[in-house]
């Protein structure tokens, strides 16, 4: 009686792959950090601090977070800034599945992280993550434009280091 | 404004009853909720549109403000008409009034009024698939309504 799963030493040619598949990643992960294309997902308040993000004194282009399209069909990160409520979150949807994979989320502001405010309304989703996954959460109500720097620094390490969350799903390429 | 008064005693006589009035306001009750149509035809001739449509929750008892005003000077007039909770419909004026068609949507969206006669009764601020009417004071936010998504899809 033989056993199908006896285990075996990789030969050269698996382990020249599993290296060059690891230097490929690294490389691949190392070019989406320094380019994210976000999406302005803004719906109140917090979207007036995302619109200084992108101006000359809280320059986001310098982290390679370029303010270009606004399409959801060419950016890999997605900015929910704003109260979601149940009927927008249909749309948020909507837009989050145009995107190309792999995609990032940052949610930003208290609204988005708990449902602030508006926490135990009716008619408020308490807190983005019940709905998509998402990477970084900023809080705030709203947060300074700096901190929107911040979560993209996280973002970028997360990234770098395979600890995204399209990455930990298994949607990275 | 006085004409209009005096010309709504004649016309409807018990069924109106004046409640208070100053200049360019005057306030209204009407008894009758079937006569809500007729009434509005009258008021049609002085008052251009239905600027604001309210409903209180008295308990068992519902009241619907009804505000008119004007384009040419500064008349206000206010129609109250109560509505009883287990018979919970009235006539729709939006072929009278056009901005009565989202007035008495929304009305119908947050408290469950069913008017009769609109063309297009639909929820306007809420999903459509939306459990309940949530500005009653019955309404209480338990965890289905807090918990509802209207997604099928979990994380």
């Amino acid at each position: 009686m033989e056993d199908s799963n006896d285990f075996s030493y990789p030969g050269m040619y698996e382990i020249i792959f599993m290296k060059s598949q690891k230097f490929i990643n690294a490389v691949l992960n190392w070019g989406r950090s320094n380019s994210l294309w976000p999406l302005t997902f803004g719906t109140s308040c917090c979207a007036i601090e995302m619109m200084t993000v992108g101006a000359t004194k809280v320059d986001s282009d310098r982290l390679g977070v370029l303010f270009v399209g606004d399409s959801p069909r060419q950016s890999d990160l997605i900015m929910v800034s704003g109260t979601i409520t149940k009927k927008m979150a249909r749309r948020l949807l909507t837009v989050y599945e145009q995107m190309p994979d792999p995609k990032y989320v940052i949610a930003v502001g208290a609204c988005n992280v708990s449902g602030g405010l508006y926490h135990d309304s009716y008619n408020t989703i308490e807190g983005i993550d019940r709905i998509m996954p998402v990477d970084v959460f900023i809080p705030g109500c709203p947060p300074r434009p700096e901190q929107f720097l911040d979560a993209v620094k996280v973002l970028q390490k997360l990234i770098r280091e395979n600890k995204s969350k399209a990455q930990t799903h298994g949607k990275s390429i | 404004m006085e004409n209009l008064s005096e010309k709504l005693k004649n016309e409807f006589k018990k069924d109106i009853e004046p409640i208070a009035g100053q200049d360019n306001l005057m306030i209204i009750k009407l008894n009758k909720k079937s006569l809500i149509k007729k009434l509005s035809w009258e008021i049609k001739r002085y008052f251009d549109l239905l600027y604001c449509l309210t409903v209180v929750d008295y308990a068992p008892v519902f009241e619907l403000n009804y505000v008119f005003s004007n384009y040419r000077n500064n008349d206000v007039l206010v129609i109250k008409v109560n509505i009883d909770q287990k018979d919970f419909n009235i006539d729709s004026i939006s072929d009278i009034f056009d901005s009565a068609n989202w007035e008495e949507r929304e009305a119908y969206d947050l408290f469950g009024i069913k008017f009769d006669g609109h063309p297009d009764l639909r929820r306007i601020l809420l999903p459509e698939d939306w459990p309940g009417h949530p500005m009653k004071k019955s309404f209480k936010v338990d965890d289905e309504i807090r918990n509802w998504t209207g997604l099928d899809m979990k994380f």
